[in-house]
Formats: structure tokens, sequence, C-alpha cells
């Protein structure tokens, strides 16, 4: 079977399907490279990967950024071999928090929102669900959350960053012949 | 690219949003910046311990250094150098320290005077996790 047998809309179906799988091969990857850079404090990261869900949500919707998180994680800590340590219970309280928060505003906002706003709503998030694992599970002392402030400026201006990129990374995609035809849902 | 350019790519919603969340940013630093009363005092001379006390009691205590005797005063809950032997009395202008973490310093006279707080070996970090 050729491609030119298979008809157009198969074929676009296909294109997407591949896109979202590079999706999260990429979010693994850029994942797996942050947790290798020096961090000025130990829960400090620019959260690239988040560029990757965003994505995945304007183009895909809610079930296709809960699929990029999830496997970012999951996979990134198999790489990095820490799954189920605590550093992978704050990742998965973040990233759970701000995905909930982000499709909860890709939902609520429609066209009105943009990447920027998603993005800055789940680094809030995401700050919010580490500092919240974190004081459950790991410093049961009132003190982490003195901290809180300055982690929750920091992912605020990464999450700015990252909404403006993911914003020129969708003008790039919906170019593509996989997302053309498809208008924004 | 021009700042411009990207202020343009962002709508209203976005913009509001970020500055609401600045703003409770902001907020969180007025709200949490302050921190907890420390439990006690601890007073390093060249880095051992001379001296800890809790902050509950109040006293009085003379603490010898490298020049002579500080004099270091507790009361409900704070704690302040009274009378030094160096020369600029920078640490009696220090006032008054009652929080966890905070810190009075005499150089001259080699001592540090540090206020912790409840957790068992605050000292450090408390956890390190990748």
């Amino acid at each position: 079977m050729t491609s030119s047998a298979v008809d157009p809309i198969a074929l676009a179906a296909a294109r997407r399907r591949v896109f979202l799988a590079l999706f999260a091969a990429l979010a693994v990857a850029v994942h797996t490279l942050e947790a290798l850079l020096p961090a000025p404090a130990p829960w400090f990261r620019l959260g690239f990967a988040n560029i990757l869900t965003l994505s995945a949500l304007f183009l895909y919707g809610s079930s296709a950024a809960w699929s990029v998180t999830l496997a970012r994680i999951g996979l990134g800590s198999l790489l990095l071999g820490s799954l189920f340590s605590p550093g992978f219970f704050l990742s998965l309280g973040g990233g759970t928090l701000a995905t909930a928060l982000m499709t909860a505003a890709h939902r609520l906002g429609g066209r009105a929102i943009g990447p920027v706003g998603v993005s800055v709503v789940g680094a809030v998030g995401h700050a919010s669900g580490q500092m919240l694992i974190a004081w459950l599970l790991l410093v049961r002392h009132d003190g982490i959350w003195r901290i809180f402030p300055f982690f929750l400026l920091a992912s605020l201006l990464t999450g700015i960053a990252n909404g403006l990129v993911a914003d020129r990374v969708l003008v790039l995609l919906r170019r593509q012949p996989a997302f053309a035809e498809m208008e924004e849902s | 690219m021009a700042l411009s350019a990207l202020w343009e790519r962002t709508s209203w919603l976005d913009r509001l949003l970020v500055a609401l969340l600045l703003a409770a940013t902001l907020a969180s630093f007025a709200l949490l910046g302050g921190g907890p009363a420390g439990a006690r005092l601890v007073v390093e001379r060249d880095g051992e311990i001379i001296f800890t006390a809790p902050l509950k009691v109040d006293r009085e205590v003379g603490l010898s250094g490298n020049l002579g005797e500080s004099l270091l005063v507790i009361k409900s809950g704070r704690v302040c150098f009274r009378q030094a032997p160096c020369p600029n009395r920078v640490c009696i202008g220090m006032g008054e320290v009652s929080r966890s973490g905070d810190l009075l310093a005499c150089v001259p006279n080699g001592l540090l005077v540090r206020i912790e707080g409840t957790a068992p070996g605050k000292t450090g970090y408390d956890l390190l996790s990748r």
C-alpha cells in the first residue's frame, strides 16, 4: 500500500498521531536533559518540557496533554533512575496539578486564553503541587513555606517564557500539513 | 524579536492572568516572608558551639570571646547584645532577633549567635532531592 492510496483524512490522522508521539518523546528528552543542568536550588527547574504539554493541549486537547505529562514523568524518571524517589513524587505532584489547571484553563478560557495564560497557570500549579507534596511527604515543617514565594516567582517567570516559546512552536506547527486543515478545537 | 511583537501575541486574558498571579506572588512574599519564631539560640565561637539556651527563659549571660566578655540578653523571646568589648559595637547595633534563622554576629569578638527552630538538626539541609 502506498501513501497515495490512503485517503487524506486517514493520512492526516496518522500524521497527528506521529506528532503526538514526537511531543511525548521530546518532552521526555527535555525533562531528562534539564535534570542534568546545574540548578541554583534543588527545586528550581526551567520547565521547558511544559512547552510540549502546551503544544499538545492546543493542538489535540486535554487527553493528549495528560499523555505527554505522564509519559514525561514516568519515562523521564525511569531514564534518570529516580522512579518512586522523592524527586519523582515532586514531579508527579507538580505535573498533575499543573496539567489539571492547564486543561481547565484551556477549557474555560476557550479562544480568549493563549499559550502564555495557560502556561503561567500551569507554572503556578506546578510550584504549588510540588510544595504540597514536599510538605506532605518529605518535610513536615511549616518553615518550608518560607521558600514558597521565591519558588512561585521563579515559576511565574519561566512560565511566561515557556508560554511565549510554545506560542512560536504552535505558529510553526499549524503550517504543517498534519495540522493545516484542522481548526483549533 | 521585538518585545511589542511578543506583547501582541498574548490575549487580554493572558495579560490579566499574568498580572493576577504576579500580584498573588508578591502578596505571598508579604504573608510568608516573616517566618516562624525561633525556639532556642546557639552561640558559636570559631565554629564551636559554646552556649545554647531556650528563648522562653529570660536571662543574661556573659560570653567570653577573643577580646573579652560580651553580655547577651534574652528577654521575652528576643535576643540582643547589650555590652561588648569590640571597638565599633556593631553587634549591639544589630538590635534584637527572635525568628528562626536570624543571626547576631560580633566579628571582632568571634561570636555568632544563631536562632534555631523547633525541628531537630536544623543546621544545613533537611533533605536534598534529586
